[in-house]
């Protein structure tokens, strides 16, 4: 089973999408700030990382920034998620060297959708 | 003393004195002159009779040559004070016998004598000369001399009594005239103390008195004329004088007043726009804080909602889905807020993109057909053969549309929508045609259709919902489009929406703008132009050159290349470029050097640098100011994103204010900044709130 990174620190939406996920099947490992998510990519190798950018000790975009500098986690596809929809997060986004960005609030099919998306194309290559 | 400066009193006394004083002499003098005259002849007559008697006595003496006699006859002038010598000469002229009275000398010859008198003047003497007959027979002649004493007694004594009279008659008229003068000198001198007054006080008030109706008198007259002209012309003069500082000093006031307002109004104004900024990131703020909660009211819904079904528990399944509805409702409002709002605070920006335009109409029809079937309404869709591919906002557009069909599925009620879609390759635009057989809009509701928070009537937000931010946020992306949107409509018959979007939307808002306004007024406006901006590629390598300069050129930018640092700062200075790119490993003058000069130069450090390297050293690169930091090799995508990035960022630096195309069928849209109220907002708060 794919395993997914959860990076959020707001708890409901890290519990609701946790679980939505696991309904889906994929196994969740959930980090509650930019540490942590940065520890458990780098420990526990997941097949994709979803990360909220407005993370307490370390912002989304650095952990993305750390991950895809390192050679060990650059291959992991990060989908970021940001409540801000404005056009500089899109390419914040793209520059910190996320491969997809997504608003807040998720609409969780289309979410699953791309996030299947990557999983295949890793699958694939 | 010069008599020309003399007073007019010492003048005038002065004249008179001396006219009657010369009178006085002239009178006196030929009075004495006559009187001196005639005694002289009274004198010549009295010594002519004394020589007649004394002759007469004397002939016998002379005719008996009796000497003694004759002395004797003479002798008796004695008693003639006045005669000095008396000589008788006999007829040959010799003396015979002679009398002098101080023994002076007397001719012992007789003089020639002037015949014809018989006497005269001689050294201050007067002299008689008078024959001698006796009985017709010329005896002698007889000599007196006279001293005149009596004459010059007289003459002195006259003399005298002259001078005292002159004297005493020029003291009485100096009495006099220096007591008339006064009729002329008083008034003279009273004007001209009237005038000195005048003069010197500058009072006009003043008048001279007038005393004898003669020339001065005439003189006063004229002058108290003169006077109260001027008093006339002074107090008219002044009076305009007062009503000129009045009106100044009013106007002063006005001035004043004015300024005050205009500063107030200076004020008020900042204060309205840093409110209404305020506004706009409030609201930016809020929307962004409203939707961390949706996020978990929607999420635990669905899935809430996919568990129940799983479970079979149908009966919570329609209340979740109220929920789900109306939490998604709340964030379409939400969305439309913060829309209006970035619109408001200049952060909307657009995201060009080349897109086919058919498969976009198509998604959007699939997306509404829930709505449309909700309704019982049609869609007919008409698609003219040459529409292909378009340059635009993808997300605008769909959203343009999205609203406009939404909105006929609400309004139109078992009726038809249709979709029209053409191109126009003469004047470069797409035109997208919404119409519906629904309630239709009244000519009145037209007007205020494309505004904030204005449905078209107050009934319809209870019976069909909506916040009326979605045709005002149609028509400002329409507007950032540099498109046209405008409504037909009759109520009762339904609305023709009509959107004119430019195929190859640009971002260069100048020089379009240029050409909308070249074609202001024309039923079809001009095809946009596309806007090549220049890119500069600094390297040293010339097949990255060749790469990078291939890649940006097929994104549609004008690209310049230059293979060294030295160059690079010279096309840099003469292109003016959008973004440079730079490499850090050159030789001679490498990236970091070419770096701290552009960002040194006034005049490009605004360009922004994006740093292509194999030295991976990015904390070095953007605090020598670089702004984006790239690692070789390139990924294509990544610059092609960065670069559009910065022609957008320069694009909205370049024009923010957009001027609003013309809208036909509704009032021409006011300025952002004049839509906004504080009530408009306020009432955007009220909808979110109650929802």
């Amino acid at each position: 089973m794919p395993t997914i990174l959860l990076v959020e620190d707001n708890e409901m939406n890290r519990d609701m999408l946790s679980r939505r996920l696991q309904r889906k099947g994929y196994t969740v490992i959930a980090a509650h700030d930019g540490e942590q998510g940065h520890l458990l990519a780098c420990s526990k190798s997941p097949d994709l990382i979803l990360m909220d950018i407005s993370l307490p000790m370390m912002n989304g975009w650095e952990v993305t920034r750390l991950l895809k500098s390192n050679e060990s986690t650059k291959h992991i596809p990060i989908i970021a998620l940001t409540a801000h929809a404005m056009v500089t997060d899109r390419e914040k986004a793209f520059e910190a060297g996320c491969d997809d960005y997504d608003t807040k609030p998720i609409e969780f099919s289309r979410l699953s959708e791309k996030i299947e998306n990557f999983l295949l194309a890793k699958k694939l290559s | 003393m010069n008599f020309h400066n003399l007073s007019i009193k010492r003048k005038l006394t002065l004249i008179t004195m001396l006219t009657s004083s010369a009178a006085l002499v002239l009178s006196a003098l030929s009075f004495l002159i006559y009187d001196l005259v005639s005694f002289r002849h009274l004198l010549i007559q009295d010594l002519r009779t004394q020589a007649e008697i004394i002759g007469y006595n004397s002939a016998g003496a002379m005719e008996f040559k009796d000497v003694p006699a004759a002395t004797a006859t003479l002798t008796a002038l004695t008693a003639k004070e006045d005669i000095v010598a008396a000589v008788l000469y006999s007829v040959d002229g010799k003396e015979f016998a002679h009398y002098s009275r101080t023994n002076d000398a007397f001719p012992k010859v007789l003089p020639p004598l002037s015949q014809d008198q018989g006497y005269r003047f001689d050294g201050g003497y007067l002299q008689v000369f008078h024959d001698v007959t006796l009985n017709g027979e010329h005896l002698g002649t007889l000599f007196l001399q006279s001293d005149m004493r009596q004459w010059s007694v007289r003459a002195k004594r006259y003399g005298g009594i002259l001078c005292v009279f002159v004297l005493i008659s020029g003291t009485f008229a100096l009495f006099v005239s220096s007591k008339l003068q006064r009729l002329i000198s008083r008034p003279i001198l009273h004007l001209e103390d009237s005038m000195r007054e005048v003069s010197v006080k500058k009072n006009y008030e003043v008048r001279a008195t007038k005393s004898y109706g003669d020339e001065i008198g005439r003189l006063i007259d004229g002058f108290n004329t003169m006077l109260s002209e001027i008093q006339h012309r002074d107090g008219a003069l002044r009076s305009a004088n007062d009503e000129l500082k009045t009106r100044t000093l009013e106007l002063e006031k006005e001035i004043l007043h004015r300024r005050q307002t205009q500063e107030e109004l200076l004020t008020a104004k900042h204060t309205a726009e840093e409110a209404s900024r305020a506004k706009s990131t409030f609201l930016a703020n809020m929307s962004h804080e409203l939707r961390t909660p949706l996020n978990a009211i929607i999420g635990y819904s669905e899935m809430l909602d996919e568990e129940a079904r799983e479970s079979g528990c149908s009966e919570n399944v329609e209340d979740l889905r109220k929920i789900q509805s109306a939490g998604k409702h709340l964030l379409s409002l939400i969305n439309d807020v913060l829309d209006l709002s970035k619109i408001e605070a200049g952060k909307m920006g657009l995201h060009l993109e080349d897109f086919e335009v058919l498969p976009l109409i198509d998604e959007i029809v699939t997306t509404v057909q829930p709505a449309a079937a909700k309704n019982g309404n049609e869609i007919k869709l008409h698609v003219s053969e040459n529409v292909g591919f378009m340059r635009a906002d993808i997300t605008k557009v769909r959203q343009i549309l999205f609203n406009l069909l939404s909105n006929a599925c609400k309004f139109t009620d078992h009726g038809t929508i249709t979709v029209d879609v053409d191109q126009n390759d003469r004047d470069g635009y797409m035109r997208f045609c919404v119409s519906d057989t629904g309630i239709g809009i009244s000519e009145k509701q037209q007007q205020n259709l494309f505004f904030e928070f204005s449905q078209a009537d107050a009934s319809i937000a209870r019976k069909y919902g909506g916040t009326g931010l979605g045709l005002a946020i149609t028509h400002r992306f329409v507007q950032l489009m540099r498109g046209q949107i405008s409504v037909e409509s009759e109520p009762g018959k339904g609305s023709i929406f009509t959107v004119q979007l430019p195929t190859q939307v640009a971002l260069d808002n100048t020089k379009l703008a240029r050409a909308v306004a070249a074609n202001e007024g024309e039923t079809s406006p001009a095809g946009s132009k596309i806007y090549q901006d220049t890119i500069l590629v600094i390297d040293d390598d010339a097949s990255v050159r060749d790469l990078m300069s291939r890649s940006l050129t097929k994104s549609g930018f004008r690209v310049v290349v230059a293979s060294n640092g030295e160059e690079g700062l010279r096309l840099a200075k003469q292109e003016n470029p959008l973004v440079i790119t730079l490499d850090v490993v050159m030789p001679e003058f490498d990236g970091w050097s070419v770096l701290k000069k552009l960002k040194n130069d006034p005049a490009l450090t605004d360009i922004p640098v994006i740093i292509v390297t194999i030295v991976d050293n990015e904390p070095m690169g953007l605090d020598l100011g670089a702004a984006s930091y790239l690692v070789k090799p390139v990924d294509r995508d990544r610059l092609a994103v960065l670069v559009e990035r910065y022609r957008m960022a320069h694009s909205a630096s370049v024009n923010r204010p957009h001027s609003a195309p013309s809208v036909s069928g509704a009032k021409k849209p006011k300025r952002l900044s004049e839509l906004k109220s504080i009530g408009d907002l306020d009432h955007a708060d009220d909808l979110v709130g109650r929802r």
